[in-house]
């Protein structure tokens, strides 16, 4: 089956292709937004295996109706557990979450994400909501996948604020020291997936009818052409488009 | 035993002072609206305010200028936007911050429950670390020789909830999303609980697994039905999503947001007004929302 991603808008291709990425996964820490429509729609299609995990403490959750926080009615609503949330951090710090999925407002080359200030931490341009369960999330998931709009303004050689920290030669060693995970692999955006490297971000493959001048547009990091193929999509994520239609 | 139930005025007024630490319950679902926006009408001052993720509450404490200093992992208006009250007040530099993050602000209020100073954390040791926070401690385990960050205990003085239902005695019953509710209370020296509705002593003999908060812990309960609207309670009440969403465009504007606090807080004499303000429409779809009484599984 020919896919036309263009018919999708942006979210929902970002969506599309990270629950590709949760196949083969058991659990998954899941904040609001795009991460937890990526997640809903694995569930409902290529992973049906996958428990949503929600730092409010929901557990097997299937949120089929917008929600805004990550305790409201619709991720408690259908949730075959709750529980609290130190159990929820306390099961992710033990290694016991498979894959992470998480958005910020701005990523660096090497995956560090920002979503406390831009600008400078004490006299700040934005004060924005600071790191909620993301910082944890960032250093404790063993699989982690980061998702972006492709808005240039938010990718930048160097994050204002590193709230969650990322991967690459440097980082890696020292989460070694601290027997921490390597951090983000995988990033994508809705039009690309990029995978770590010790030097940064190397652009791994696109989505169908995209050329490289589009998946790179106004991105700061030096990128070579992908290193793999179109990206495919199981027929049956889009079927599952519609349930999480909101 | 103690029959604790109290009036909202009496239980801020007995149990609150100024320059209070104060824990606030509520991870999305149970916030404490009503019971907190008493500290407003008191002008309780100098108050130090905590928890893990904090909603529109906090930004309206903020905005009223009673709170001196917030501890916090996050602080917004969750998928809609900024806490915009908290973004003026930072830039102005009139309140102090501890910025953490929502495990460690969870692990911070276990290590007080537990009554230990600290819990060693893998988290807190790489990343930027907020300047007022720079206090933050590495440690070393004695048996593996792992490196750890020592996440000091938060003991507030004081614990403001909201549940289902309690006895008149303070044996709280609470269901659904709880996120750090029960941890903070059980941290903090003393708890005020807002419930929905109070039951007798042989009801919570019934189901006493229910029970998360035992009478001897509990300063006063009060019963506020509708307490944790615009928020739900799960078996009541569904969020009022749209309220969130038009609190964005009214915190944006300073002469509008003191409005909405004469009509929500300062003028609002009781909570049988608060859920005339709400409305009988509202009420009524809310009822009938997810988690509300007219639709549970």
């Amino acid at each position: 089956m020919k896919i036309d991603y263009r018919e999708y808008s942006p979210n929902k291709r970002i969506a599309i292709i990270a629950a590709s990425e949760l196949v083969g996964h058991k659990s998954c820490f899941v904040g609001i937004g795009i991460p937890s429509d990526a997640a809903c729609l694995a569930k409902l299609s290529v992973e049906p295996e996958l428990n949503l995990i929600y730092e409010s403490g929901a557990i097997g959750a299937l949120p089929l109706s917008k929600s805004y926080s990550t305790g409201s009615p619709s991720i408690a609503h259908g949730a075959d557990m709750i529980t609290d949330s130190l159990t929820v951090f306390s099961d992710l710090q033990a290694g016991r979450i498979d894959v992470g999925l998480l958005s910020a407002a701005q990523i660096d080359k090497f995956g560090n994400l920002n979503s406390t200030v831009i600008g400078g931490y004490d006299d700040p341009k934005i004060r924005m909501v600071g790191s909620g369960g993301a910082h944890d999330i960032a250093c404790l998931i063993p699989n982690l996948i980061i998702l972006m709009p492709h808005d240039p303004r938010r990718f930048v050689d160097t994050v204002d604020f590193a709230t969650s920290p990322g991967s690459g030669r440097d980082i890696k060693k020292i989460r070694e020291q601290l027997n921490l995970p390597e951090g983000p692999s995988v990033l994508i955006t809705d039009k690309a997936k990029f995978i770590m490297s010790d030097d940064g971000w190397l652009l791994h493959s696109m989505l169908d009818n995209f050329t490289f001048a589009e998946a790179t547009e106004g991105l700061p990091w030096s990128l070579k052409p992908p290193i793999s193929g179109p990206i495919e999509t199981d027929p049956s994520i889009i079927s599952a488009l519609a349930q999480i239609n909101y | 035993m103690i029959d604790k139930t109290s009036t909202v005025q009496h239980a801020i007024k007995n149990n609150v002072n100024a320059g209070d630490t104060i824990f606030i319950g509520g991870f999305g679902h149970l916030i404490p609206f009503y019971l907190s926006h008493e500290l407003i009408r008191q002008k309780i001052v100098d108050l130090t305010i905590c928890r893990s993720g904090a909603d529109i509450l906090f930004d309206q404490l903020i905005a009223s200028e009673i709170v001196k200093k917030i501890i916090f992992g996050y602080v917004g208006n969750p998928t809609v936007g900024l806490s915009h009250s908290f973004s003026r007040a930072y830039k102005k530099k009139s309140i102090e911050i501890e910025e953490w993050t929502n495990q460690s602000i969870i692990m911070r209020l276990h290590a007080a429950r537990m009554g230990v100073s600290f819990v060693p954390s893998k988290i807190l040791q790489i990343g930027d670390k907020p300047s007022n926070i720079a206090y933050l401690k590495q440690i070393t385990c004695p048996y593996t020789g792992h490196k750890f960050s020592a996440i000091p205990a938060l003991k507030p003085d004081i614990a403001l909830i909201h549940a289902q239902c309690a006895d008149k005695y303070g044996n709280v019953q609470m269901w659904g999303i709880d996120g750090d509710t029960i941890e903070g209370a059980l941290a903090s020296d003393k708890i005020i609980v807002s419930v929905e509705k109070i039951i007798s002593n042989s009801k919570i003999k019934e189901s006493p697994e229910k029970t998360v908060i035992p009478s001897h812990r509990v300063s006063n309960i009060i019963e506020l039905p509708w307490g944790a609207y615009p928020s739900y309670v799960s078996g009541y009440y569904s969020r009022d999503d749209d309220h969130y969403i038009e609190y964005d465009a009214t915190s944006r504007d300073e002469d509008k947001l003191s409005s909405y606090l004469k009509n929500w807080v300062h003028d609002v004499r009781n909570i049988k007004e608060y859920k005339k303000i709400i409305g009988n429409t509202k009420i009524k779809e809310l009822e009938e929302g997810l988690c509300g009484v007219k639709n549970e599984d």
